[in-house]
């Protein structure tokens, strides 16, 4: 009786899991492979065909946005662990997580309106006398999606680091600044080397993210080319090509695995 | 030492936002003087040594090196490197980055950083370890590591937070001679925190006791072990048997009369006793003699006896160490012989070994006067 209590516990989180997650994850993943009543990579080459400059696109603009994410999270956690004056880093501690509660599709909503044509980051900057009214652009193309990235992920990717450097052993910041180390220095030389991998699963985990994010591509880069969420519900939409969407969706999911491999190998050689 | 002092404290305050952790920190340390810092935690004595690092700044005083100002100066303009108490080698680096780090940043080229490297390694016993991370270091190492990070980069002074607190025992016995041998040879000023009397003792040629913030007594550790100024210094340095008593004090001459506790005593000190009244007494466990109630001793009579009876006695190795009761309290008192619980004991504590300072308003009362009226053998007088 006690035995079967443990599965039974189990069970329906199981079940759910099974029917709602690696059901559907199967059926895509052999829906990918399905041509017509046969098995076969036609999806694959129409996928090809039709969205190459897409799945580079995506692949460039989300590694890109990690990049900038992890650069400006270790600003940010940097700041809060070396910053000098505690009113300034007081205000980034409060400041600096906004973003991360608001949505995707608000993030989208709130830069095209700032980073269109004759957007508030336009009118701003012809105000300031910086720009000529004239040479005036809209943002609204893979800037604008790096920028609706970065801006919505940097406070996740930057709890984490902070949470981490936080963290540390004062000690080693201390004894690098008792040998003389500029704060610069200290961020770059010890303390980072020592949040590495905390940094490396909130890019991970980031780079996922963005990997799946519809709203953004849809609102501020209606254009092509675009990410390879906008295409797949391009794919379902117009199309109900069932085939192609579900080649597209391994395709990124490939694209994502690259990324958790990439962790895991250097998570494995810092665990040694 | 104040006519060569070459680190000078002036009035030293510290504290975090209210709280008041050093108050009017004077010293001064003489060049090439090792100095212990010891107090039980809490006494500030981490906080003097981070302010003189430069890691905490005074809110009033002033810190000088030779005959320069270095209160407001950065850490790292103060010519000193400290050895933090969790050691705080960087774990990404090897052992020889963690030593040749300073250098780097003192722009050094890289061979004459190896050279240094090398050097270092050498003094400190830690040849071949060099490509070693700091996880692949057992604990001595890796405080030797901390150490020469600390000394490469030629330190005027040098500044030890509990650097051995986190060894085990038998290494750090030999970890403290290897630490004073070190400092001898390089001549370096050398201030070291601790909270471990022993170690001060055995490390340092001056102690510095804090208490509550302030400097308690200041002295050699004979001097400090010897002629403690004050009933917490007594206490701190191994004196915890303590009984109350009243006396009357002229001079160096101390008497006390009778009470049922202890035999009257008249004590001639070799300095000036306390003023008259309540005394609280303090004395070690050591250097006792202990006899039976109806035993005569031929001794002279320059030692206060107690009167007491034993509780349990055990065996530390060398001699037993007995518990005696003396009326309220009991103290710990060592012997060659064993006397079995419940014998009635005489204490015996010579002067010497005797330390007497005026009671606290509060101290309990050990000696009741009013029963002095009881019939007891042990009322006779013992004046020598």
């Amino acid at each position: 009786m006690a035995r079967l209590l443990g599965p039974l516990l189990v069970s329906p989180a199981l079940i759910i899991i099974l029917l709602l997650f690696m059901l559907p994850l199967a059926a895509s993943v052999i829906g990918a492979f399905e041509v017509e009543a046969a098995y076969g990579l036609g999806n694959f080459t129409k996928a090809y065909d039709f969205s190459t400059q897409d799945i580079v696109f995506t692949a460039v603009i989300v590694g890109l946005s990690a990049l900038l994410t992890g650069l400006l999270a270790i600003a940010i956690g940097g700041y809060l662990t070396l910053g000098e004056n505690p009113t300034a880093v007081a205000i980034l501690r409060w400041l600096y997580r906004w973003p991360m509660f608001i949505p995707f599709i608000v993030v989208g909503q709130i830069l095209r309106t700032f980073l269109a044509k004759s957007g508030l980051l336009n009118s701003t900057l012809i105000a300031l006398g910086l720009i000529d009214p004239l040479s005036a652009t809209s943002y609204l193309d893979w800037r604008g999606v790096v920028i609706a990235f970065v801006w919505k992920q940097t406070p996740f990717v930057a709890l984490m680091v902070a949470g981490a450097m936080a963290s540390l052993d004062r000690g080693t910041i201390e004894a690098a600044r008792n040998l003389g180390a500029s704060r610069l220095r200290i961020l770059v030389e010890i303390i980072v080397p020592q949040v590495t991998t905390t940094l490396l699963v909130g890019l991970v985990l980031s780079f996922v993210t963005m990997m799946g994010v519809l709203s953004v591509p849809l609102m501020i880069n209606a254009q092509a080319p675009t990410m390879i969420t906008a295409d797949i519900a391009f794919r379902l939409s117009t199309y109900r090509d069932y085939g192609v969407a579900n080649a597209l969706g391994l395709i990124s999911l490939a694209i994502s695995g690259v990324a958790a491999w990439f962790y895991l190998r250097v998570n494995m050689r810092q665990g040694r | 030492m104040t006519d060569d002092a070459y680190l000078n404290l002036r009035g030293i305050d510290a504290g975090y936002s209210r709280t008041r952790v050093l108050e009017g920190i004077d010293l001064s340390i003489g060049k090439g003087e090792f100095v212990a810092l010891l107090g039980a935690s809490g006494c500030g004595k981490t906080t003097l040594l981070r302010t003189i690092a430069g890691f905490a700044l005074p809110s009033a005083g002033s810190i000088q090196v030779g005959d320069r100002d270095v209160t407001r100066l950065p850490p790292d303009k103060r010519g000193m490197a400290m050895v933090f108490q969790s050691y705080a080698l960087w774990p990404h680096m090897t052992a020889a980055r963690n030593i040749g780090y300073g250098l780097r940043l003192k722009g050094w080229r890289r061979e004459a950083i190896a050279a240094r490297v090398a050097e270092m390694e050498a003094l400190l016993g830690l040849e071949g370890l060099g490509a070693r991370k700091p996880s692949e270091l057992s604990g001595g190492q890796r405080q030797r590591v901390a150490l020469g990070r600390a000394l490469a980069v030629d330190p005027d002074i040098l500044l030890l937070d509990e650097p051995l607190s986190n060894l085990d025992a038998r290494i750090r016995l030999t970890v403290r001679h290897e630490i004073r041998a070190l400092q001898q040879r390089l001549g370096i000023t050398t201030i070291h925190v601790t909270h471990d009397r022993e170690e001060a003792m055995v490390m340092a040629d001056r102690i510095v006791i804090l208490d509550k913030g302030r400097i308690a007594q200041l002295g050699t550790p004979q001097a400090i072990y010897t002629r403690p100024a004050s009933a917490f210094v007594a206490a701190f340095m191994g004196a915890e048997n303590v009984v109350h008593l009243d006396a009357i004090c002229s001079g160096q001459r101390v008497d006390i009369a009778a009470g049922p506790l202890f035999r009257a005593a008249s004590l001639l000190l070799d300095q000036p006793a306390p003023a008259s009244g309540r005394l609280e007494a303090r004395f070690r466990s050591e250097r006792l003699h202990l006899r039976r109630l109806d035993e005569i001793s031929p001794e002279d009579g320059n030692a206060i006896e107690l009167i007491g009876r034993v509780e349990a006695v055990v065996y530390p190795g060398g001699e037993w160490r007995h518990t005696v009761r003396i009326g309220d309290g009991s103290v710990l008192v060592d012997g060659t012989e064993a006397l079995p619980p419940g014998t009635e004991v005489i204490v015996r504590v010579p002067t010497n070994g005797l330390f007497l300072f005026a009671s606290p308003v509060d101290a309990p009362t050990g000696t009741p006067p009013s029963a002095t009226d009881e019939p007891s053998p042990v009322r006779e007088r013992l004046t020598a």
